[in-house]
């Protein structure tokens, strides 16, 4: 009793500064992760000495050092400065695609829950058809129409996200709809417009806010993805996607794969770990 | 409980016949009225090398010249009697492209699921019975690192160990049997996942039980426990979810053909995007739908027949995705 008890103090006193907060520790990792790649898409020429596009011939393809933290690719060229100035297209691009999934997808689903009736019927449908689509097959389809860069890998990773977003909406506004303090809001002369706005937004929010964390973690995925198989925008860019794609032609110098791979991966990470976060504390 | 069960499997089946001829009308319209010509963008690409009299006769054979309206008749009456078009690029009928390749990916699919049951299996039997300080959270934080890793960085790094460093295959040879299970581990990776997150959580409910903890209090040990009660009513809510990981099968197929340089479906969509040959996407795009809604119909109506707690009541037809619920007896709607 008393050991486990002292433990639990040295514990507690150990992870003082996040426990104040109720932050566990790998949240706050995350969230330092998640930092540093903000930083590195807002001023990446604050992280990074080297120019991402102009190389040294002569160091090519050579091995992390302290001069080149990731090494050189096969002009010479820095790949920290290129993972780091590729961090600004890969990350916003996902963000694109969130937003448009979040709120053609957040709109779909609040009609339908809302309205009842037809409207929904009409979009359960639509969804149905969205679903049936493999995602990343509907990505690549709306890609293909709309023209290889990465603003429409942006749109298309969106479009490929707006079912499960209008499904999630749907339920949680149905469930709040059927709330008692909503009934009671209705009664005492609450507007529709007044409960949509008051009671149903937020209550839905709790749940579509760590879907839309978890979706962003999964945007750069397809994102990455699509840059890979050259549906992005062409070199000298450098998504980490298409840094990879670059690499896999140069597999004796492996850290070209590893260091942007590295890079998605501790990202993607930390946003589902914020993602799983933010469900449990709700 | 018959008339009950046919009245559901009807309606579910019309149900999937109209998505399915959506889905088609769907992807048609994306590619056809999103900006992006294809008469320009292909046929009059100088790498082509098209003659004009080709041209005009492609755009005959196509039928690009009619309005939007009418093409999608002519596309969809084709499609629903099983003729899918001719390839704008090789003018050969895209069902022969399509069958052509289809074994090659069916093969990949179907190790990918393997080695994802496997995996997944492994993993919930890890979450159960590693020792909670030693490896238990190991194995439980696996999906999600497995969510977070791109199907291509899998490839990479499984071609780079595998077959640049131990030199188990042959990356020249793609079809050997090495380099098709590398691929299936690859491609199966982030399905396992997905798979492992429902079982584990499952297993985690079912443990949690009254009548688990009625069992531990005289005397059954854990193992028995597993395998005896806990496996078959978590076990039971993956077939939904193996069903719902087919798309991703198909999504993933592309990426991991071209990293393994095999060929398949998704090969075939990755020249038929390079090149824009329209026909050819459209094909594949609403074949893979139909594939997802029938494999997910398949599920949802063996579901029933599988787990005696779920019933069917009549006019509310519900996806049964939550499998077991807190109360004695878990009455699931179907």
């Amino acid at each position: 009793m008393t050991i486990s008890l002292a433990s639990a103090l040295s514990r507690k006193r150990l992870h003082a500064p996040f426990a104040a907060l109720g932050i566990p520790p790998s949240v706050a990792l995350a969230f330092i992760i998640l930092a540093l790649v903000i930083g590195w898409s807002l001023v990446p020429g604050l992280f990074s000495g080297h120019d991402p596009f102009v190389g040294v011939p002569a160091d090519k393809l050579q091995a992390p050092s302290i001069a080149h933290w990731f090494g050189t690719d096969q002009l010479g060229r820095d790949l920290y400065a290129r993972v780091v100035h590729g961090t600004a297209s890969s990350v916003s691009s996902a963000l694109i695609a969130v937003v448009i999934g979040l709120f053609v997808g957040g709109l779909i689903g609040l009609l339908a829950g809302f309205l009842g009736g037809w409207v929904d019927i009409i979009f359960a449908r639509l969804v149905d058809v969205l679903l049936a689509i493999p995602s990343f097959l509907l990505a690549v389809i709306v890609v293909t129409a709309l023209g290889f860069d990465t603003i429409n890998a942006a749109i298309a990773t969106g479009v490929s996200a707006v079912a499960v977003f209008a499904r999630v909406m749907r339920s949680e506004v149905i469930k709040t709809r059927q709330a008692t303090f909503v009934e009671a809001s209705f009664l005492s002369g609450g507007s529709r417009w007044h409960i949509l706005l008051r009671h149903v937004l937020p209550n839905a929010s709790r749940s579509v806010l760590p879907l839309a964390v978890l979706r962003f973690g999964l945007s750069i995925l397809v994102i990455a993805g699509l840059a890979f198989l050259g549906y992005g925008d062409p070199p000298p860019a450098s998504d980490w996607g298409l840094l990879i794609s670059i690499g896999k032609d140069y597999m004796k110098w492996p850290w070209l794969i590893y260091a942007p791979a590295i890079a998605i991966i501790a990202t993607v990470l930390s946003l589902n770990r914020i993602s799983r976060w933010l469900r449990k504390t709700d | 409980m018959r008339n009950a069960y046919l009245n559901y499997a009807g309606k579910r089946l019309l149900q999937a016949a109209v998505v399915v001829l959506l889905a088609y009308v769907f992807t048609f319209l994306v590619v056809s009225i999103l900006p992006g010509d294809p008469i320009t963008n292909v046929l009059h690409d100088p790498q082509n090398a098209f003659t004009m009299a080709q041209i005009q006769e492609i755009i005959e054979a196509q039928g690009l010249n009619d309005p939007v309206a009418l093409q999608l008749w002519h596309a969809l009456s084709g499609f629903v009697t099983g003729d899918l078009g001719l390839s704008m690029r090789s003018s050969r009928p895209v069902a022969t492209l399509i069958s052509e390749v289809l074994p090659s990916t069916l093969i990949l699919a179907s190790s990918a699921l393997a080695v994802a049951l496997v995996l997944a299996g492994l993993i919930a039997y890890g979450s159960q019975f590693l020792p909670r300080r030693f490896g238990q959270g190991f194995v439980r934080s696996l999906p999600s690192l497995f969510l977070s890793v791109p199907t291509f960085v899998i490839g990479l790094v499984l071609i780079h160990l595998f077959g640049f460093q131990l030199g188990l295959f042959m990356v020249i040879d793609p079809n050997s049997f090495w380099a098709t299970v590398f691929a299936s581990i690859a491609l199966g990776i982030p399905i396992s996942a997905q798979i492992a997150e429902v079982l584990v959580a499952n297993l985690d409910n079912e443990s949690a039980q009254e009548y688990a903890a009625v069992a531990r209090a005289r005397g059954l040990r854990q193992t028995p426990l597993f395998f005896r009660h806990f496996l078959k009513p978590s076990a039971l809510p993956v077939v939904t979810v193996v069903a719902l990981m087919v798309g991703e099968v198909l999504g993933g197929a592309l990426i991991t053909e071209t990293v393994f340089g095999r060929t398949g479906i998704g090969n075939l969509v990755q020249r038929s995007v390079v090149t824009q040959d329209l026909p050819v996407l459209q094909a594949v795009v609403s074949l893979a739908a139909m594939v997802f809604v029938l494999v997910n119909l398949i599920a949802d109506l063996v579901y029933p027949l599988l787990d005696p707690r779920v019933k069917i009541l009549g006019a509310t037809a519900v996806r049964s995705s939550a499998s077991t619920s807190d109360t004695a007896s878990p009455t699931v709607t179907v």
